[in-house]
């Protein structure tokens, strides 16, 4: 397929997943709405994931403090500058890429478990410190957070309470945007040289890829796009507080990512989603009695099914859900078509 | 007309003088080959020029300009290098591999990229073109879709050295290219040399320990030693330097066959038996219907070519793979399906490809574990005895020795572990031809000791000298064996089955690679250039037409 024509199928594509996406949860109650909006917010933290350690190959641990990053930026542009949301997302990407950046110099040096510790500590500094601590209160509102209402993006009313299917669809827009170029970044000189860099650092630099420039560059560009989706936080939720963005957060990530497929840009979706629906499942129906045996699954029942699931595709799908359904099916229509043809020269053969 | 000029470089990792003030000059459009023994620092000199390691002191420069450090501005500046032990991106595909290094150096965006404006899919097509024409100068077209990942490794060694042509290099660092070939493709590749310097105006700067590469294929040729250049001149000059023959080349051995190759005749039971045994990795069959047997004290050769099962063989026998079928007898007890641990237990050490070492334990920690598998402190003297090097590095980590030291660290183990059988899987790979003789004398001595021995070797002419016995390994069964001098007198049937293998090498390596769908549709329909001389010259060494040789193997690859 040419690269024209290729272009242009996935442009469908991003269009085709956008008009069903937008329209899904309008039948959906309030707090299955709010879940959605969400599921894109870390759908992008999964995105995030999917550019640093499926194409770079390098390891962070402190995808939502990017995103942390993000909210809080926006919340303040919002209510210390009374900026208009479409500036404070602006904001918002700048100050995670600026973040992501300085985030990426160790990993010029660092690589593996040493390079996943250190942005551990990082997550842990903003989680424990930046985020909660009165020194901060100008970034981060107080110990109240930031509120925001009564937001506006190209001259629509975004409240929270009242419009957060409006919220949810700019938000999905944006998603679909940032999952093309994603696509498109794969398959394109600066994804392959990405890619170079995840399979050998040693033949990268020596065919003159500039590893200081690319790796700091990914860590930039994944801190906003984390940061993209953090920065709607407050949209969505009415306010911001440190607890979403904690250390714990960005480990789910980095599972969740592992889990539904790092390397493929359909896992976010999928991971988003998971990670915002299934724990507010496990909460309002998680419990009940079957006969005399009364169950509870409360939220930890999520942490655990994490974990579990985590075991289970390392074990049966190494490369993730996406990754390994996706395999599966092309291995599977390759040798149909591969019988289909011996098939037929026996056929001709025979006749 | 001087294109490279290295100055007195010097480097030391920690207090080992890896480099002492060597000084090199290459000339535009030369072909330099760099030889050494192991651990002479040719791999060090070759990652300064490249720019991977900074030089402790000495300059380089290149037309005339002094080097920088980073080296992704060595590419910039036209100086691009292969790897050793290949470093292609593997899981993307071969025309991809070459597409980055042009791109990464063409200056564009990562915003235009992602965006596909036009401009970059303008030069995403130029650069697609410029790949297409390099693979089809080195014979790769075929592979173009192909991941680099699932080749063959003898076909991952040319691509390495397309992807440092896509650089658009005025100098080629080539580390090892023939590493792991055969004779027939070592041949092959010296002449793709020369055509990659006649189509590419490039010079090349060659490190390789295969004498029927560097020698007729280098115009210039410097020896190093110990860090320091022992000798420099023309190949002809080289091959006659006392010095060099002395520190590197070693005697031509004579062919001594009375004692060493002499047929033993063992009346005691077979040590090691196996009958028809059987072995593969996921849906792939890569050794079936293997018999072999190994008698106490005795060497036995396995050899063929590529891809033809003898890693697979001793892998199954070993226990690190499951034999699917067909039984394995060590000293009467059948050993089949036990767990490799099991197996050692009894006396039958595996020394894998790639030596199993720990590279962060000190040589007489090493040898020192070995108490774990015999239950008391083992006899360091003996070791030190068999390889007086070793007592000298003993408390060097393992991981800072050259590979020949290193192949000597694992013998040495074996032997301290008191074995009965020892298995080794190309024992003589990357290393320079003092050691390997050095090697097979000690396999000697071994065997001297009462311990039999099985090996499995590129180099077939050392190996039948050493051995007793032989089996030719052919499309993953054994097709010939008897006496290594018998075998040595019939030298037609050994390169009859290197040839006959490289189809099977072709569809499928048996190093674990699976057989790709569309690699067997190329071996079946589109035949590569290569292939299709080897296939002509089996016909005619048969005296058959072409077409009934191709149909036999096309049986056998179905099968």
């Amino acid at each position: 397929m040419t690269w024209s024509s290729r272009l242009t199928v996935r442009v469908l594509l991003a269009l085709l997943a956008f008009a069903v996406l937008a329209r899904l949860p309008a039948g959906l109650d309030v707090g299955f709405q709010f879940d959605a909006a969400l599921a894109v917010v870390w759908g992008f933290g999964i995105l995030s994931l999917v550019l640093l350690t499926g194409y770079v190959g390098q390891v962070s641990l402190c995808q939502a403090t990017f995103a942390g990053v993000g909210a809080y930026a926006a919340g303040m542009m919002v209510s210390t500058y009374h900026a208009g949301y479409l500036v404070a997302v602006g904001v918002a990407v700048l100050a995670a890429f600026a973040l992501g950046v300085v985030v990426g110099l160790p990993a010029l040096r660092l690589s593996g478990i040493t390079l996943a510790i250190v942005t551990l500590g990082i997550a842990l500094v903003f989680d424990r410190y930046v985020f909660q601590d009165a020194a901060f209160a100008w970034f981060t509102g107080g110990s109240g957070g930031w509120r925001v209402d009564g937001a506006t993006m190209f001259g629509l009313q975004m409240d929270s309470s009242r419009h957060l299917l409006a919220a949810y669809i700019v938000l999905v827009a944006l998603f679909c945007v940032v999952a093309l170029l994603m696509v498109n970044l794969h398959d394109s000189g600066a994804g392959r040289r990405f890619r170079a860099i995840r399979d050998s650092e040693l033949a990268a630099s020596t065919m003159g890829v500039n590893l200081t420039r690319y790796k700091l560059l990914a860590f930039g560009l994944s801190a906003a796009i984390a940061g993209l989706g953090g920065s709607f936080y407050p949209l969505v939720a009415g306010s911001v507080s440190p607890q979403p963005f904690w250390l714990f957060t960005s480990l789910q990530l980095a599972a969740i990512a592992v889990l539904m497929g790092v390397r493929y840009v359909p896992a976010a979706a999928l991971g988003g989603v998971f990670m915002a629906f299934v724990p507010d499942v496990l909460t309002r129906f998680g419990h009940g009695t079957v006969g005399k045996f009364t169950y509870d699954i409360s939220f930890d029942w999520f942490q655990i099914a994490v974990g579990v699931l985590l075991i289970i595709q390392l074990i049966l799908l190494p490369d993730g859900v996406w990754g390994d359904l996706r395999s599966r099916v092309a291995h599977a229509t390759a040798r149909a078509r591969y019988t289909a043809r011996v098939t037929k020269k026996e056929q001709v053969r025979v006749a | 007309m001087t294109m490279l000029r290295v100055r007195d470089v010097t480097v030391r990792f920690g207090g080992i003088v890896a480099l002492d003030g060597v000084s090199l000059d290459l000339n535009r459009g030369e072909i330099l080959g760099l030889i050494g023994p192991n651990g002479a620092g040719k791999t060090t000199l070759f990652n300064c020029i490249s720019g991977v390691i900074r030089p402790d002191a000495g300059a380089m420069f290149f037309e005339g300009r002094s080097l920088k450090f980073a080296p992704h501005e060595r590419a910039r500046l036209g100086i691009a290098r292969t790897f050793q032990n290949l470093q292609l991106w593997a899981s993307m595909t071969v025309q991809e591999n070459l597409t980055v290094p042009m791109d990464a150096l063409g200056g564009r965006n990562t915003f235009s990229d992602a965006l596909h404006l036009p401009f970059s899919t303008y030069a995403e097509r130029a650069s697609a073109e410029r790949a297409r024409a390099i693979l089809h100068v080195l014979e790769l077209d075929d592979y173009a879709r192909s991941l680099a990942g699932d080749l063959p490794a003898g076909i991952q060694r040319r691509v390495e050295i397309a992807r440092a042509l896509a650089v658009r290099p005025q100098l080629l660092l080539l580390d090892e290219p023939a590493a792991g070939l055969d004779a027939r493709e070592t041949e092959h590749l010296a002449e793709l040399l020369h055509t990659v310097r006649e189509r590419f105006h490039v010079s090349m700067l060659l490190v390789d320990h295969d004498m029927s590469l560097v020698l007729p294929v280098s115009d210039y040729v410097y020896v190093l030693d110990f860090g320091k250049v022992l000798a420099k001149g023309r190949p002809s000059a080289i091959q006659n330097d006392p010095k060099v023959i002395a520190a590197y080349l070693g005697e031509e051995s004579e062919k001594t066959d009375e004692v060493l190759s002499a047929t033993r005749r063992h009346q005691e039971a077979p040590l090691l038996e196996v009958k028809g045994l059987a072995a593969g990795y996921g849906h792939l069959e890569v050794i079936r219907d293997v018999n072999l047997t190994v008698c106490p004290g005795e060497v036995v050769a396995c050899i063929g070519a590529n891809g033809a099962g003898k890693t697979t063989t001793l892998r199954a026998i070993s226990g690190m793979i499951h034999p699917r079928s067909g039984k394995v007898t060590f000293s009467g007890r059948d050993v089949t399906g036990q767990t490799s641990e099991q197996i050692s237990r009894q006396g039958l050490l595996h020394i894998p490809e790639g030596r199993g070492l720990f590279p962060n334990l000190s040589v007489e920690d090493t040898l020192r574990l070995v108490s774990n598998s015999i239950g008391k402190e083992p006899d360091l003297a003996t070791a030190y005895r068999l390889f007086p090097k070793l007592k000298e590095r003993r408390h060097q980590a393992v991981g800072t020795l050259s590979g020949g030291e290193q192949q000597m660290v694992a013998l040495a183990r074996a032997v301290l572990a008191r074995p009965r059988l020892v298995m080794v899987d190309e024992m003589s790979q990357g290393l320079a031809p003092t050691v390997v003789r050095q090697l097979f004398e000690t396999i000697r001595m071994m065997r001297d000791e009462g311990i039999a021995v099985l090996i499995v070797e590129q180099f077939v002419e050392s190996a039948l000298e050493v051995a007793d016995r032989a089996c030719v390994f052919e499309h993953g069964t054994i097709g010939h064996s008897g006496s290594a001098a018998d075998l040595r007198a019939d030298r037609k049937l050994i390169s009859g089955s290197y040839l006959g293998t490289a189809v099977a090498s072709i569809a499928g390596n048996g190093n674990g690679h699976h057989a790709d769908p569309a690699l067997m549709e190329i071996v079946s329909v589109k035949m590569p250039a290569a292939l299709k001389r080897t296939l002509e010259e089996r016909a005619e060494n048969e005296g058959r037409p072409t077409g009934a040789v191709v149909m036999e193997l096309l049986e056998k690859v179905k099968r």
